[in-house]
């Protein structure tokens, strides 16, 4: 039970802020717990995730139906997609992989001209959206990197964002950004177990070279919305898109970050903000009247069914920064590692159960066992946890085009 | 002479101008002497006999010097301050009366005479109440017997009007709302706040009993001859302090004429199972069938399907906007200084609109007048004190009240740093003056703040406050014609102080202001007719939301939305209309008016298009005091009432209604941070039609009262929202709401039983409410633009309130409520946008969360009730939700780490128990 009551309120224009309201002791016993309701089984709805931007590339849709709580996405193959402009040029759409359609050509929006999406589903439904005009584009000023303190308490460093638009028409922003890191296997050696026969079983001890630094990518997921309506001017400033605690491993051997700035049309934003708005944290006494967001994108034979998600045409500006740890927290011990590798995670399993791990890729060299005990069915090495010795688990051995020492 | 006396009151008066006439001249002086002194001195030196009973005649002493006067002027003169009437029969005889006689025996047949006679045209008496009176002596025993007024032989009035105070024996405070009642028949009255009654008898005996909560029942016989006052002086009654009682009147459940009424007296509460501690009035009323909220922790009452913004709360006539403290567990009135609520939930009377669906109409307590008196009370959570003053002896006093939390001390004492920097606390006060000027005037004032306030986490501070002043005047013209003036003004208002590291920093603040003006006339139109009229206006002001950046850093533009103001006034008339004895009608008009006015920039959209920035034609400029729009109407508010027995009635209503004032919420349940917005240029009057029907019985010699009703609601114009609506500080409100229509019907079943050592009552309720918000525009609808379950609709409704006296001192008490889950918005499945997964949310209301029960136990211990103590005391012993039911109050979505988590919250999970102790004296 919890005595602590999860107050949101939800403020339209100047950000949202969770705040906890604490009762205490038996006074008020509020509780909040998890919950299963009872879902009854419908019809999985078009859900379309349309972004185009000024940006000169293979524009990429993607289609899916909504699911009753299934993991995955339940890609929609087989449709036809394709944009039309208001000068009636076309730009189809394949899919490459399930679900996903990549427009033949590269093309990027054009100012003032207006964009419409068209949908015919593999059963032969077709769908529509409304016109869009791309909204002006608005470089980022500046982005830069702070030490700083999350509204929970935890120090990290933050990363800021300044723009300004001085004609004041683009007030409607959203940001996603990219982070990619230096991961460094905390307890590497130059060897490791590979499986050389397989009848018999024999397992070899050689040496290696690589799976000790990698770089992996994240992409936000989720939705990073302001916009200036309430303020003076069209200036973001010191917006915090990212925080990174202190003690994210991400952070430990050089981080770099590439931010896009999305500048919106006001339904589009709006439409983001309702999504943002139902998946939030939600409180006790306070809750939007949640329902079905309408996007932009009908059916245009006659169907009365609904289409999840919105055509979106944005204009992007993106930059990208790099730091190191030591920039921030010089004389501070590294962020813990994702998983924790001290010495005793090491052990050594028997011969079948050693081969096991290693099919599956679960395991990495550690030493050899030297005081082997066979009475407790140790095997000849000491193996630890993959990820404590080979980075790949992490990321790729690849270092990125971009990456900047 | 000290013989019985035959009065045969129907030879009496014929005989009575005759008898005048014979009398002879005589000298008589006595000094300081009583009348039967005087009597027996006649009696020496006339020769005449009196027949009478001395008893009547009294102690007073009389002095009188006669010389050669009629004996007819002396004896005028001698019975000139007495109701005696004498009645020179003869030479010798002249019997004496006090208008009807103790009898024992009388030939049947003697009945049968005089009911002939009294359908005769020279009928002036009405002895027929003798058979009445005989049976009631019987059983009853020793009741007091009052003649009110002289006979007059030139009266020939089938009624008199008896009127007096009702005041409290020990403190001389005037009783409101007590009942008076003629015992066998159906006419009654109640006092009103000064104690003051007046009803109109039928000449003769009358048996006159009063009831009132917590004061001893008395009943008076009363013989009308004229026109006279009657004082009731009434003690406590020990034996009612215990009950529950919901109505004052017995007979009231089947005599109302209006339909959809509840009354509730604060002491009737007394022993009910408190939340905390708080004896509230408030969640007492939402026990009753019709009246509901949307959940435990919920601000803001449903009344017969409608929303929360339809019900006027009214504290001593003025508006109270949030009648709630801390988000709805308490109610900001304190339970000390309330007198009473009455409810109107079905037919609202005429003098009474602005809000579609009920008027909540509370009393505060006037202040004793004779003696200073006081109550306490310690519990968890609040302390409370309430004083009482006379000023005048007698006539004017002031009650003073105040409340408040320590739960900001409790906050502050604790080690966890992060509670620590929480605040919550709230106190309300309450001031009251009365005066009594004399028989024909009297005055009454009232002012109550009330604030709350709290911090979440350490950079910002939520407030929001009541303050309301009231003054009221009360004149009695005549006899027949009474008038109340009232001036009355509210405001409430929140604010946010936000002071977070960014440059985000502001101070937000909302504020409604509203001040009216109040004539009401009662006019008292032969017997069958009871006229109220009168106007009203109300001057409205809001400032619907401003904001100031903070500290230097804060980028934060101030903005200041348009004051809206609006001017509703309103001519009503009411009749109360007794038709005969069975039936009785209850017409009342209202013609109200609503002017929204300037200053005020206006938007203007395409007609026949969604608002929106898109379809804005042009802002229109209004001046100051310009008149933007008219709305206005007619109300009707209509209701009857057929005896089919004595204790069986059948009643019908009709009521239409309008509000000009809107709550904007984008909550399913009320918030503080809920506004009020006046109807403008774009947004319309809500309006309503109710029809209801019901069905009162009284059984058991009115032990039980069950009531069965039903009502048909249509309303228009019903504000709801778009989808994640966005209503604080816009400027373009009407963009964001969306108005439809309501459709609510119920039945609402209530069997009540006041008396007796177990006592209570049991309410069930099945209704339905439902919303359509329709549009040719497909953003414009919900669900399709078809009918769908509003927030608060909860089909089944069941209420057990009950209290078992084991003696005295000692008393058990038990709630038991159930009610359907109210309608949600469930996800039915979810979808991946950009990675997310997402909630896919069903049609609007189309689940429900799990149903709602609770059972409390409360264990009171009154205090004895001996004279000298200091002070009463009671304790009372509560668990609160003893069966430890995980009510979920609501359910909400949150999507973590990118997949979606169902939660459900509670307010109260586990059982509360909680001590209060009460003292007054």
């Amino acid at each position: 039970m919890n005595s602590a009551i999860n107050v949101l309120w939800e403020h339209p224009k100047y950000g949202k802020f969770v705040f906890a309201l604490f009762w205490i002791f038996l006074i008020l016993e509020g509780c909040t717990e998890p919950f299963s309701p009872e879902i009854p089984a419908s019809e999985g709805l078009l859900v379309v995730d349309a972004t185009i931007t000024n940006e000169l590339k293979n524009h990429q849709i993607f289609l899916s139906r909504s699911t009753q709580g299934e993991p995955e996405p339940l890609a929609e193959s087989n449709a036809m997609v394709r944009i039309v402009d208001d000068n009636q040029q076309q730009f189809t759409f394949m899919e490459i992989s399930p679900g996903t359609y990549e427009s033949s050509i590269m093309f990027a929006a054009e100012p003032n001209r207006s964009y419409r999406l068209l949908i015919t589903t593999s059963s032969g439904r077709e769908y529509a959206s409304t016109p869009l005009l791309l909204p002006q584009v608005t470089e980022i000023e500046d982005i830069y990197i702070e030490r700083t303190t999350s509204q929970s308490g935890l120090n990290g460093v933050g990363i800021f964002v300044n723009s300004f638009d001085s004609t004041g028409n683009s007030i409607y922003y959203k940001y996603e950004y990219e982070e990619t890191y230096r991961v460094i296997a905390p307890r590497w050696f130059p060897q490791e177990l590979v499986i050389t026969s397989e009848n018999p079983l024999i397992v070899e001890e050689v040496g290696r070279v690589g799976q000790r630094v990698c770089y992996a990518t994240q992409k936000s997921n989720n939705l990073i919305l302001t916009n200036t309506s309430g303020v003076g001017e069209d200036r973001i400033s010191d917006f915090n898109v990212r925080f990174l605690s202190n003690n994210n491993y991400i952070i430990s051997h050089r981080y770099s970050i590439l931010v896009k700035q999305f500048v919106l049309s006001r339904q589009v934003f709006e439409f983001y903000e309702k999504l943002q708005d139902f998946s939030g944290s939600e409180s006790l006494f306070s809750e939007s009247q949640p329902g079905f967001i309408v996007g932009n994108i009908a059916p245009q034979d006659g169907g009365n069914d609904q289409v999840v998600g919105i055509f979106d045409v944005s204009s992007v500006s993106e930059k990208r920064v790099f730091f190191n740890y030591s920039d921030f927290f010089p004389d501070e011990d590294l962020p813990p590692f994702a998983e924790d590798c001290p010495f005793k995670t090491r052990f050594a399993p028997e011969f079948g159960e050693l081969a096991s791990l290693i099919r599956q890729n679960l395991i990495s060299f550690n030493s050899e066992n030297e005081d082997r005990n066979p009475f407790a069915n140790e095997g000849p090495w000491d193996v630890q946890p993959r990820v404590c010795g080979d980075c790949t688990a992490l990321g790729t051995e690849t270092i990125p085009d971009f990456w900047e020492e | 002479m000290r013989y019985l006396c035959f009065a045969f009151l129907i030879f009496l008066s014929i005989h009575w101008c005759e008898a005048q006439g014979d009398s002879k001249n005589m000298d008589l002086t006595f000094t300081d002497a009583t009348r039967l002194e005087v009597l027996e001195k006649i009696e020496k030196s006339s020769g005449y006999r009196f027949y009478l009973v001395s008893q009547w005649l009294g102690q007073d002493r009389i002095s009188g010097s006669y010389r050669n006067t009629s004996l007819a002027i002396i004896l005028e003169d001698i019975f000139k301050d007495t109701v005696i009437n004498y009645f020179i029969l003869d030479n010798r005889t002249i019997i004496l009366t006090r208008n009807t006689v103790v009898r024992d025996q009388l030939h049947p047949s003697f009945y049968e005479d005089t009911l002939t006679e009294r359908e005769g045209p020279t009928e002036v008496n009405r002895p027929l109440s003798h058979v009445h009176f005989e049976e009631k002596q019987s059983e009853q025993g020793n009741i007091e017997t009052v003649r009110i007024g002289k006979e007059r032989k030139s009266i020939r009035s089938k009624t008199f009007t008896l009127s007096g105070y009702a005041r409290e024996k020990a403190t001389g405070k005037p009783i409101q709302n007590l009942a008076i009642i003629v015992k066998g028949g159906t006419l009654g009255v109640s006092t009103d706040n000064n104690g003051f009654y007046t009803i109109k008898l039928p000449v003769g005996v009358n048996l006159l009993q009063t009831q009132g909560i917590a004061l001893e029942t008395q009943e008076k016989r009363v013989i009308m001859y004229n026109n006279g006052q009657l004082d009731f002086s009434l003690g406590e009654s020990v034996e009612q302090l215990d009950e529950v009682v919901v109505e004052v009147n017995r007979k009231r459940n089947v005599e109302k004429v209006v339909t959809g009424v509840v009354e509730i007296d604060i002491a009737e509460i007394k022993n009910i199972p408190l939340v905390l501690g708080e004896r509230d009035i408030l969640k007492t009323a939402i026990t009753l069938p019709g009246i509901s909220n949307a959940g435990e922790g919920a601000a803001g009452y449903n009344v017969r399907g409608g929303g929360t913004d339809q019900n006027l709360i009214l504290l001593d006539n003025a508006v109270l906007y949030n009648p709630s403290h801390f988000f709805g567990i308490f109610s900001a009135l304190n339970p000390f200084t309330t007198g009473g609520v009455t409810i109107y939930k079905g037919s609202i009377p005429a003098e009474y609109g602005g809000r579609l669906s009920s008027v909540f109409d509370i009393t505060t307590k006037d202040a004793n007048t004779q003696k200073f008196a006081g109550e306490a009370s310690i519990g968890p959570v609040t302390s409370n004190l309430t004083l009482e003053m006379p000023i005048v002896k007698g006539k004017s006093g002031i009650l003073l009240g105040g409340r408040s939390t320590y739960s900001n001390w409790i906050l502050n004492s604790l080690d966890d740093e992060s509670l620590q920097n929480s605040k919550a606390s709230f106190f309300d006060i309450i001031a009251k003056y009365n005066d009594r000027i004399d028989e024909k005037n009297s005055i009454s004032a009232t002012a109550y703040y009330s604030r709350d306030a709290f911090s979440i986490t350490s950079d910002s501070v939520f407030n929001y406050s009541n303050r309301l002043v009231s003054l009221k005047w009360g004149h009695r013209l005549n006899e027949k014609n009474s008038a109340n003036v009232s001036l009355s003004n509210s405001e409430y208002g929140f604010g946010i102080d936000f002071e977070g590291d960014s440059n985000g920093n502001f101070d937000l603040g909302y504020r409604i202001n509203e001040t009216e003006l109040k004539l009401n006339m009662l006019k008292l139109f032969g017997k069958s007719h009871r006229i109220s009229y009168g106007l009203s206006s109300k001057l409205y002001l809001v400032d619907p939301g401003d904001i100031e950046p903070v500290g230097d850093q804060s980028i934060i533009e101030p903005l200041s939305l348009q004051r809206e103001k609006g001017l509703e006034s309103a001519l009503f008339v009411s009749d109360n209309i007794s038709v005969n004895k069975k039936l009785s009608f209850d017409i009342g008009l209202r013609y109200s008016l609503y002017f929204a006015m300037g200053e005020s920039s206006q938007r203007i959209y395409e007609a026949g298009l969604p608002k929106s920035e898109g379809t804005l034609l042009e802002v229109q400029e209004f001046g100051n005091n310009e008149i933007i729009k008219t709305y206005g109407g007619p109300e009707g508010r209509l209701s009857g009432r057929y005896f089919l027995t004595p204790s069986f009635s059948v009643k019908a209503s009709y009521n239409n209604t309008l509000q000009y004032i809107h709550t904007l919420s984008s909550n399913t349940t009320v918030s503080p941070l809920d506004t009020w917005k006046l109807s403008d240029i774009n947004i319309e009057p809500q309006r309503a039609n109710q029809v209801s029907l019901g069905l009162f019985k009284n059984l058991n010699d009115d032990a039980y009262e069950l009531s069965l009703e039903s009502y048909y609601k249509r309303s228009k114009n019903i504000l709801d929202y778009k989808v994640g609506a966005q209503l604080l500080l816009n400027e373009s409100i009407e963009t964001e709401v969306l108005q439809g229509e309501g459709k609510a019907y119920g039945v609402e079943l209530l069997l009540k039983k006041k008396d007796g050592r177990l006592n209570g009552w049991l309410g069930y309720t099945y209704s339905r409410s439902f919303i359509k918000l329709d549009s040719e525009f497909p953003e414009e609808q919900i669900n399709n633009g078809e009918y769908f379950p509003a927030n608060y609709d909860r089909p089944h409704d069941f209420s057990l309130v009950s209290n078992y006296k084991l003696t005295k001192r000692f008393s058990l008490s038990a709630n038991f409520v159930y009610q359907t889950g109210r309608p949600f918005t469930f996800p039915i499945g979810t979808y991946f946008l950009d990675g997310a997964e997402y909630a896919l949310f069903s049609e609007r209301n189309k689940f429900r969360i799990p149903d709602f029960y609770r059972l409390d136990l409360s264990f009171n211990v009154e205090g004895n009730h001996k004279i000298k103590k200091f002070a009463h005391s009671f304790w009372n012993i509560s668990v609160y939700n003893v069966l430890g039911r995980n009510n979920p109050f609501s359910v909400f979505f949150v999507t973590e780490d990118g997949s979606l988590q169902a939660y459900q919250s509670s307010i109260f999970a586990i059982p509360v128990p909680t001590i209060t102790y009460n003292f007054r004296f």
